[in-house]
């Protein structure tokens, strides 16, 4: 499998390291544990188009989105995560 | 009291043995030569201010540090782009330290002390490049890596820092390699076990070029 | 002696009559040629018998010229480097090459096992099966040994293999599988139109069936096309063509897997090269034109030696000017069968007759049989006299119901062609149908991938060469090349006029797969049994598992298949196709990463001044770290690290600590980021001081810990465990660049960047006065425990100083940069000797720390809460971070969880062991009273026996109970005591002084 880092360009499996999935977002403090539960544990298993994290480790550090695809592996589309290098993120 | 002496070791001092090494009888197909003793600080923006940084950095070197994986050279420096919003200044004989590029970087950038932190090592002859084909996994093509290329990658599942600077006078392509220096004996061994078949002229230098 | 090469053509083929080449099978010597195959040579010295079959040891010959080749494996070498199941049909021949058949004892030509023919009706289908299920415990003993004896074909080496392998990688815009006439003007296509060309040719010769079929090009003879064409290839930088090189697998995104044959075609690989190369190849399109196979007719008697593929045939008379026979026979089903007929009569050699089973043959080839004089009978093989020495005797059902008879010692079989539809297949693509041709073709190819010329069921050559161009074209102008390619090249195409036949009903073992020895009758059982998917009839009867994966049997197997169901061979289907698509050997996936080399090491800065001193090294990760240093005279480990221990604690030492993993953190907002990753606060500590951290997961159970101190108002230097170096920077960076990215805050490793020593003991502070310069300040109120600062030391250098402990000492631990390292080991002798400095390695240091209760990797072990390891008390209640919610559910807060205490044997003298169960004292041991584990053990030099640490359900609650230690992995059971984890220097007193 190849990835196109969009730092980097394309990239071999190897320098990656897979995650999990990218939709579930971290509570806000002050969430119940029940919310804190489903954050950590509940994941839908799709069979189909996924959002994944993924982490150029291998290269230039950037922990990245990977759109892809479980019964084809087709990756459709790459970004890097809200705070990779400088990217001002406001919450 | 006793006597200190503070000597440098570099981290291939044991590992490189000048001279010529694997297949002989012709020309050495790969050089191989470890340049010791070299500032490199590591600079990166910080939130928001990429552009103040670039700003800053164009002032302190005279020319743009790269925003893409690209090494740029200085009168006195090479800038290697490390990472989205961060690159590395190279250099020798105390030119960019932490000292010196702290007034003009620390503003819009962290900066952090790399230069014992890694090793470099230029690669160079008529089978660099095939012979580098068996550590790296990217394209090494004159067309797809031009001088003035960079990347952040791996060889033998090691983060390296690699760039092709200007060629030799004689045309041949120059490949230079930071590793990190826990892991460079074990990458030295790695790669003179795949040059050997093509021979290999080994040498240490203290000059950057 | 040297035997005459009685069956080598006085004239042709493609070898070097200047260059004779020595060579042995089963001792004995012959002679071939340069350009040989083992079975080429073979064949010209008039071998037919060259191994036994892997079921019922029936003799075979050699069947195909190629890598298909179920029948003719030998083991190639000796001693070391012998390899067995190596394909006689692709085995280049050397000076001096020694094989040797398998599957026979004591001879090939006389072989014990082949009594196994005798019991023919139990080794049906599933016979393993049926056979060895009861009795259950027979099994081990008896069954598997005796299976295991028996069956496998050769024999692996069973020492280190002596060569080297490498891996590397290649990238292209148009990648090419196949030297045929469609790989070649592909090749040409997209070389002319720019694109970078790999072309892939698993023999090493280029030109596919060209070699033996030959044909005119553009009106001139293939040859002289075929050498032009490579001439301008070579001329052409970008197109690189790599023979001995076999595309074997396809993976995600573009990725091929090729195995190049570097020197397999000499004795030994020359000094500094590698034996074989693993090729990983990235190329934005793919062309297969890896041509097609021919299927056998499966009839009784069709293994003999002497029965072979008709297109083999001709190519050991055609490219080798080997003859496999004088006297030839066909038995064909379609017009392209008959080009054998043509080659033999073009060598001289007589053909004995030719069965068709078609009901009609061409004019031209009818007349070329009554111009050569040899009957055309319609009808089938039914049956074969003969046997070791080959074949005798053809027995033939005429169309009318009539029998013949035809005396041949060889017959040549064209059941008609498979496309080679592995490499379009490989991800999940399931190949289609095609009638006029009956046979698979390539459908659902990978992404980028196409078929060209016979791969894709086109088998004529004006076909082949239409097709392998417009190939090219298409790909290098899809990989964004479209130079002018000029036209594609010009030749006829040849009748095929295919018949389909797949078995011959008779008398006798008809064998569909030759290599696992299946029959057709073991497929009509399968189904009988109710077997009938085709994934079941595979592993059921074994057709195709075997090396060569059926590339023979497989299409003949489904439509034995099809024909007793009552389906169609489309609707019967095919079975999955995985790569690799020939056997690779594990050398090459491992390439460099064996032995000493098997992974990456890491070497900390004084790791060749720890050799000088002959400290013995452990793995730690990639690491490579100093155990002990034994002296002269000590008996074993324990004696070494017991005095060091000692040593430390009564006066100082030191040990390199500079595995583990250092991050600066930056930025005006690193305080309140190091607050969300830890469990405890850091934003409040001050500069200049060091705080003991502690990280959760997100579900509450620890994750790492370590000392951070904070040198600046922005700049915190943050340690991590040596194991999980990499993985915190990788959670951290999560942290920074997804969780919180409102945070401005920087990560960089220095890991590297610094050579970090601990110095412990009650002398540390006069070997730091030794060494630091006078004026820095390291009384108890200059340095405070837990400070953290930069310090000068004679000679000009400055370090950092944090005054922390593992060791429950006195310590502080300095660093140097890197480079340095080497230096500052030297040093600490020198500033040290006067106070009997004594360098100590990891051992000690767990010692150490074992005997102060620090908890470390086998308490941090994935499963334990903050408060499980006594540290609760840190997880503060006034912020988030994570893992806090997950932390307070029920279970992990529960009164009766396992928590960190000390234990040690009630009886002095007893050794404990890590592992080992806590029960109550007094019951029996079950899994219904297992109260936890010892976790960690040592020798204590200071309390004069062995202690440790566990998980004790309610531990420090029970502090003082004797329980009992259950070790049934050792067989040892003993009673323990609960007690204080912290057994030295509870107050801390020591490290405070």
């Amino acid at each position: 499998m190849r990835i196109v880092c969009p730092f980097c360009g394309e990239r071999e499996l190897g320098e990656f390291t897979y995650l999990g999935d990218a939709k579930p977002v971290r509570p806000v403090a002050g969430a119940s544990e029940d919310e804190v539960f489903d954050y950590v544990y509940l994941r839908d298993n799709v069979a189909g188009e996924t959002s994944e994290h993924w982490y150029h480790g291998g290269g230039c550090r950037a922990w990245l989105k990977v759109a892809r695809n479980t019964l084809t592996h087709e990756i459709s589309a790459v970004e890097p995560a809200a705070g990779a290098g400088a990217r001002q993120a406001v919450k | 009291m006793a006597d200190f002496s503070w000597g440098s070791r570099s981290p291939l001092e044991h590992a490189l043995v000048a001279g010529a090494h694997g297949a002989r009888g012709t020309e050495a197909g790969v050089s191989l030569t470890e340049i010791r003793d070299f500032d490199l600080i590591q600079v990166m923006a910080r939130r928001g201010q990429a552009a103040e940084l670039a700003k800053a950095a164009k002032a302190r070197f005279g020319v743009a540090a790269p925003n893409a994986p690209k090494a740029v050279q200085t009168s006195d420096a090479i800038l290697i782009w490390s990472g989205p919003d961060q690159f590395f200044v190279l250099s020798k004989g105390g030119k960019h330290t932490m000292q010196t590029l702290a007034p003009a970087l620390s503003g819009p950038a962290s900066l952090s002390d790399q230069s014992h932190a890694r090793a470099l090592i230029n690669i160079a002859g008529s089978k660099a490049r095939i012979m580098l084909a068996k550590l790296s996994s990217i394209d090494l093509h004159p067309e797809v890596f031009p001088i003035g290329s960079a990347a952040a990658t791996s060889m033998d599942h090691t983060s390296v820092t690699l760039w092709r600077g200007d060629d030799r006078p004689d045309g041949q392509a120059v490949f230079s390699l930071l590793v990190f220096a826990t892991f460079a004996e074990s990458l030295w061994h790695t790669m003179l076990d795949a040059a050997a078949e093509y021979g290999v002229e080994i040498s240490h230098s203290e000059e950057l070029a | 002696m040297t035997s005459s090469q009685s069956h080598r053509l006085a004239s042709g083929g493609l070898i070097d009559r200047s260059a004779s080449l020595n060579f042995r099978f089963d001792g004995r010597t012959f002679s071939g040629f340069q350009g040989d195959t083992l079975a080429s040579a073979l064949i010209a010295n008039g071998v037919k018998l060259v191994g036994r079959s892997f079921k019922y040891h029936r003799p075979r010959g050699i069947l195909t010229a190629g890598s298909e080749e179920p029948n003719a494996l030998v083991e190639l070498r000796t001693g070391a480097r012998r390899e067995p199941n190596t394909k006689a049909t692709t085995a280049e021949l050397y000076e001096g090459l020694e094989a040797a058949s398998q599957n026979r004892w004591p001879s090939l030509r006389h072989d014990v096992m082949s009594v196994n023919q005798l019991f023919a009706p139990i080794f049906v289908a599933g016979f393993y099966y049926k056979t060895f299920m009861w009795p259950a415990k027979f099994w081990e003993a008896i069954y598997e040994p005796a299976i295991r004896r028996a069956a496998g074909l050769g024999r692996a080496a069973g020492v280190a293999d002596p060569d080297h392998y490498d891996k590397a990688w290649a990238h292209c815009d148009v990648l090419i599988a196949g030297s045929g006439p469609a790989g070649l003007v592909a090749a040409l296509a997209a070389g002319r139109s720019g694109a970078r060309v790999i072309l892939c040719e698993e023999d090493f010769a280029l030109g596919g069936r060209l070699l033996s079929d030959g044909g005119t090009i553009d009106g001139v003879p293939a040859a002289e096309w075929l050498s032009r064409t490579l001439t301008e290839l070579a001329a052409m930088p970008d197109v690189r063509i790599m023979t001995r090189t076999t595309l074997f697998g396809v993976y995600d995104g573009g990725t091929y897997g090729a195995i190049e044959r570097v020197n397999d075609h000499l004795p030994s690989p020359p000094e500094h090269q590698v034996r074989q190369r693993l090729w990983r190849i990235v190329a934005k399109r793919c062309v297969v034109a890896a041509g097609a196979l021919e299927r056998p007719i499966v009839f009784a008697g069709n293994d003999t030696p002497g029965v072979m593929m008709a297109s083999a045939m001709r190519t050991y008379v055609a490219r080798y000017a080997a003859a496999p026979a004088k006297r030839i026979a066909l038995f064909t089903n379609n017009e392209d069968g008959w080009r054998t007929v043509e080659t033999a009569l073009g060598a001289g050699l007589q053909i004995a007759a030719v069965i068709d089973a078609r009901p009609d043959v061409s004019a031209a080839y009818r007349s070329l049989a009554s111009k050569g004089g040899f009957p055309v009978l319609h009808g089938s093989v039914s049956g074969v006299d003969g046997g070791k020495d080959g074949v005798r005797k053809i027995a033939v059902s005429l169309a009318g119901g009539a029998r013949a008879e035809v005396e041949a010692d060889g017959l040549a079989v064209s059941g008609g062609w498979n496309p080679a539809v592995g490499l379009t297949s490989y991800h999940r693509g399931r190949p289609k149908w095609r009638d006029d041709i009956a046979a698979f073709v390539p459908d659902g190819a990978p992404p980028g991938m196409v078929a060209a010329g016979a791969a894709n069921g086109d088998f004529g050559l004006g076909a082949c060469l239409s097709q392998g161009f417009a190939a090219g074209v298409a790909a290098a102008r899809d990989a964004g090349h479209s130079g002018k390619a000029g036209t594609a090249p010009v030749a006829d195409d040849e009748a095929f006029s295919l018949t389909p036949l797949w078995h011959v009903t008779g008398k006798g073992k008809a064998f569909v797969d030759y290599q696992h020895d299946v029959t057709a009758s073991d497929i009509e059982l399968a189904q009988r049994e109710g077997f009938e998917s085709v994934e079941h009839l595979k592993r059921y009867t074994t057709l195709g598992m075997a090396t060569d994966q059926g590339k023979t049997s497989n299409v003949a197997g489904l439509a034995i298949m099809a024909a007793v169901s009552g389906r169609s061979i489309p609707e019967t289907g095919t079975t999955i196709y995985r790569p690799p698509y020939v056997p690779v050997a594990i050398g090459a996936f491992a390439g460099h990463h064996r032995d000493e080399t098997f992974h990456a090491t890491r070497l900390t800065p004084s790791h060749h001044w720890a050799m000088e001193q002959g400290a013995v090294f452990v793995d730690t990760g990639l690491w490579k770290r100093a155990q002990w240093y034994p002296r002269a005279g000590e008996k074993d480990w324990l004696e070494s690290v017991t005095r060091e221990v000692k040593a430390v604690r009564g006066g100082v030492g030191f040990c390199d600590v500079s595995t583990l993993g250092k991050i600066d953190v930056h930025g005006p907002d690193a305080g309140a980021f190091l607050d969300r990753v830890y469990i405890n606060t850091f934003s409040n500590l001050a500069v200049g001081k060091a705080r003991y951290g502690l990280m959760l997961r997100e579900d509450g159970i620890v994750y790492d810990d370590g000392t951070t101190s904070r040198l600046a108002e922005d700049h915190y230097f943050l340690t991590t465990t040596t194991a999980k170096a990499g993985l915190v920077m990788q959670h951290l960076e999560f942290c920074r660049q997804v969780l919180f990215p409102e945070l401005d805050v920087q990560l960089t490793s220095v890991s590297d960047q610094w050579a970090q020593f601990s110095i412990a003991g009650p002398k540390t502070r006069e070997l730091l006065k030794e060494i630091v310069d006078p004026a820095e300040d390291l009384s108890n109120e200059g340095f405070p425990f837990m400070g953290a600062r930069e310090v000068a030391l004679r000679g000009g250098i400055k370090a950092r100083l944090f005054r922390i402990s593992f060791s429950g000492e006195m310590a502080f631990e300095i660093s140097v940069p890197a480079r340095l390292g080497d230096a500052m080991a030297r040093n600490l002798m020198l500033a040290g000797a006067p106070f009997g400095v004594t360098p100590y390695g990891t051992e000690a240091l767990g010692v150490m720390r074992v005997e102060k209760g620090h908890v470390a990797g086998p308490e941090l072990s994935g499963t334990t809460t903050a408060a499980d390891l006594g540290l609760g008390k840190m997880m503060s209640a006034k912020k988030d971070y994570i893992g806090r919610v997950m932390a307070g559910r029920e279970a992990l807060v529960a009164p009766d969880r396992q928590v960190v205490v000390g234990i040690k044997p009630t009886d002095k003298a007893r050794r404990l062991r890590s592992g080992a169960h806590i029960i109550p004292k007094g019951q029996t041991p079950g899994p219904g009273n297992d109260q936890g584990y010892v976790t960690s053990v040592c020798f204590s030099p200071t309390s004069d026996q062995w202690i440790g640490l566990g998980l004790v359900e309610r531990g420090r609650e029970r502090i003082g109970e004797i329980v009992h230690a259950h070790d049934p992995l050792r067989g040892e059971d003993y009673d323990v005591e609960l007690c204080n984890p912290v057994f030295y220097d509870p107050d801390g007193g020591r490290q405070r002084g």
